[in-house]
């Protein structure tokens, strides 16, 4: 069963969607569901006032029609079930979610996937800076789950990611993976400037050859076991990922300005 | 000399604080930006921002937190002028617009001088990332390191320093190794940098080499910071609200977040639909191009594409009225006596009034504000 939340119009402030999650919702009526509080200025905005409720019963499904770039935190705190946005949203969807699975069929704004622990998150539009990458003052960004951008995304993507995958099947943009501790991501189409800046460890795999600084170094060209089943793996979620991964690819080993364990790929 | 204008039209400071009281009282999110004040004019602002949950946000807000985001991400090891001055023997300026930043700076490090505290009393070295063009010091001998990417090069003298491999060779690598050198024999190096030449990620290559130096000797870093009060600013907002600048009362406490409440973003979005626009220390308009009723704190001199609903020619701290302030040249709050004491308002003195008005109006109508 579904849980169907229809947007009636723009709303004129920021919405904060966190409390519309499966398991903070279980057990609620319509009623009750339609009169939780979404507002983040004095103005008060119930769910009821912004979404028509559509619910019989139990569910383990959200699934909202119509979005916007002012819903924010969509998805935050997903621990399992599934949410669904027909449209774009706002800043830190899928916030630090730990299960489940979450589907944007727009763009998303900046901060989607931030520490993301867990789960399946799909931008099938564009994201915006700092993918997966950790909110203001603190220390770490993603560390599971898997992330997939079918677009492109913007700068500081997998920004202080610790563990797990990102795939952008577009081109992310500039200081792509910045500060890893870990993990992999991977950019289709290649990524902006100076890609890996400050990366300890992890594995960034380009479709496009970057400008690098020169903090990496050339260790040839490889055709990796690890590459071809991790492409196997990847092969559900993303094609053309899975067709980067099978290819032969130069390893360059990196940030030698920090720890230099991680290396970064790309078919030459 | 009118004290205020409304519409244009001169005004007394009373119609004009009751006028200003009305635009923020009726707006859904009212911005306090600019935020060019005092510390007694910071706190008022804030305090106002709470009486109207409305949010603030500083004018060099980008350049603030390309400092403290890695202050509070990463860590950074810093120093203050005095210090630098007594002790490097060793000075690393990164960046052509430091002396733009602070004018006084080569007075107050005195390249030229053997640092006082340094055992050896030699002559202090300086290395420059990225100079001026024909930068020069008297008495100084200037180890330049030309570069048109700062990313680049920090990130190639970092592994140089710690005896990592890099991608380069010849000249290049040769140059690089010789200041890789001069920090690693340094007795106490410090770094120079200022916000706009250097991103957050630059500052955290920065002071991550800084951390990796204090493995063998001491190093510390020097970031010249910001105009307008910015870090007084950052201090004050600090023990407000916890938060620096970027916060918004909304929902009727304190939330932080350097995208949400980003100024600019929310006029431009149409998100907050009122501002209340202070700058004391210059003669700054909004970077804004979208049209909201304006109440602005400027000196006279400053211009505005549209005339603000309301405007107050406001006093400069420490000129036309006592003020306690960030100084650069001893890294703290300190109070600074008027020097040309004058009948301009105070920025906390005009807030004050505005929120009497608020709370008069709230009295009234029986209702909160």
């Amino acid at each position: 069963m579904t849980l169907v939340l229809e947007l009636k119009q723009e709303p004129d402030q920021r919405l904060d969607l966190a409390p519309l999650v499966p398991h903070l919702l279980q057990g609620k009526s319509a009623a009750e569901i339609a009169a939780i509080q979404l507002q983040t200025t004095r103005e008060n905005c119930a769910v009821g006032d912004i979404f028509d409720v559509k619910l019989d019963g139990a569910f383990d499904k959200i699934h909202f029609k119509g979005g916007s770039s002012r819903l924010d935190h969509l998805g935050a705190g997903l621990k399992d079930g599934e949410i669904t946005l027909e449209g774009d949203c706002g800043h830190a969807a899928g916030r630090a979610m730990s299960g489940g699975s979450l589907v944007i069929s727009g763009s998303a704004g900046p901060f989607a996937g931030s520490a993301l622990s867990g789960g399946v998150m799909e931008i099938k539009g564009e994201a915006g800076d700092f993918l997966g990458g950790p909110l203001d003052g603190e220390i770490e960004g993603m560390s599971g789950g898997l992330l997939i951008v079918r677009g492109s995304a913007g700068a500081r993507a997998g920004d202080r990611l610790r563990r797990g995958t990102i795939v952008i099947e577009g081109s992310a943009g500039d200081y792509v993976a910045s500060r890893f501790i870990a993990g992999t991501l991977i950019a289709v189409k290649g990524a902006g400037a100076l890609p890996g800046y400050l990366l300890r460890r992890g594995t960034i795999i380009l479709g496009a050859t970057p400008e690098l600084a020169p903090t990496y170094i050339d260790c040839g060209a490889y055709n990796l076991a690890f590459a071809g089943l991790f492409g196997r793996f990847l092969r559900p979620y993303s094609k053309p990922a899975a067709e980067l991964l099978a290819k032969r690819l130069n390893r360059f080993a990196g940030d030698t300005s920090v720890l230099g364990k991680g290396e970064i790929f790309f078919p030459g | 000399m009118a004290d205020a204008l409304i519409d244009g039209k001169p005004a007394s400071l009373e119609a004009a604080a009751a006028r200003a009281a009305q635009i923020l009282v009726e707006a859904r999110l009212p911005l306090v930006a600019g935020l060019g004040a005092d510390v007694a004019g910071t706190s008022a602002a804030i305090l106002l921002a709470e009486r109207l949950r409305g949010a603030y946000d500083h004018m060099r807000s980008d350049e603030i937190f390309t400092d403290l985001d890695v202050v509070r991400q990463a860590g950074a090891m810093v120093t203050t002028p005095s210090v630098a001055r007594l002790r490097a023997d060793v000075l690393v300026f990164i960046g052509d617009d430091l002396t733009e930043i602070w004018p006084e700076l080569i007075d107050r490090l005195a390249p030229a001088e053997i640092p006082p505290f340094d055992l050896e009393k030699s002559a202090r070295q300086l290395v420059w990332i990225a100079p001026p063009k024909g930068a020069a010091i008297e008495g100084v001998s200037i180890k330049r390191i030309e570069t048109a990417n700062i990313a680049v090069t920090l990130a190639a003298l970092r592994a140089r320093v710690a005896g990592k491999p890099v991608a380069l060779a010849g000249e290049a690598l040769e140059e690089l190794d010789a200041v890789a050198a001069i920090l690693n024999k340094a007795r106490f190096g410090v770094f120079v940098w200022g916000p706009r030449r250097l991103d957050r990620l630059c500052v955290e290559m920065a002071t991550g080499l800084i951390i990796d130096l204090n493995k063998t000797t001491r190093f510390t870093g020097l970031p010249l910071g910001t105009s307008d009060n910015a870090a007084g600013v950052t201090q004050t907002s600090g023990w407000s609200t916890g938060f620096p600048t970027r916060t918004s009362f909304g929902r009727g406490y304190p939330e932080h977040d350097t995208w949400r409440f980003d100024a600019v973003r929310l006029i431009e979005s149409g998100e907050a639909d009122a501002a209340l626009w202070i700058s004391a220390y210059s003669p700054s308009a909004p970077q804004w191009t979208r049209e909201v009723p304006l109440i602005a704190l400027v000196p006279k001199e400053t211009s505005f594409a549209r005339e603000p609903a309301v405007r107050i020619d406001i006093g400069r701290p420490g000129v036309d009225h006592d003020g306690a302030d960030f100084s650069r040249e001893v890294s703290a709050l300190v109070a600074r006596e008027a020097t040309r004491r004058s009948d301009a308002p105070s920025t906390a003195s005009f807030l004050k009034s505005i929120a009497e008005q608020i709370a008069r109006n709230a009295g009234q109508s029986g209702e909160g504000a």
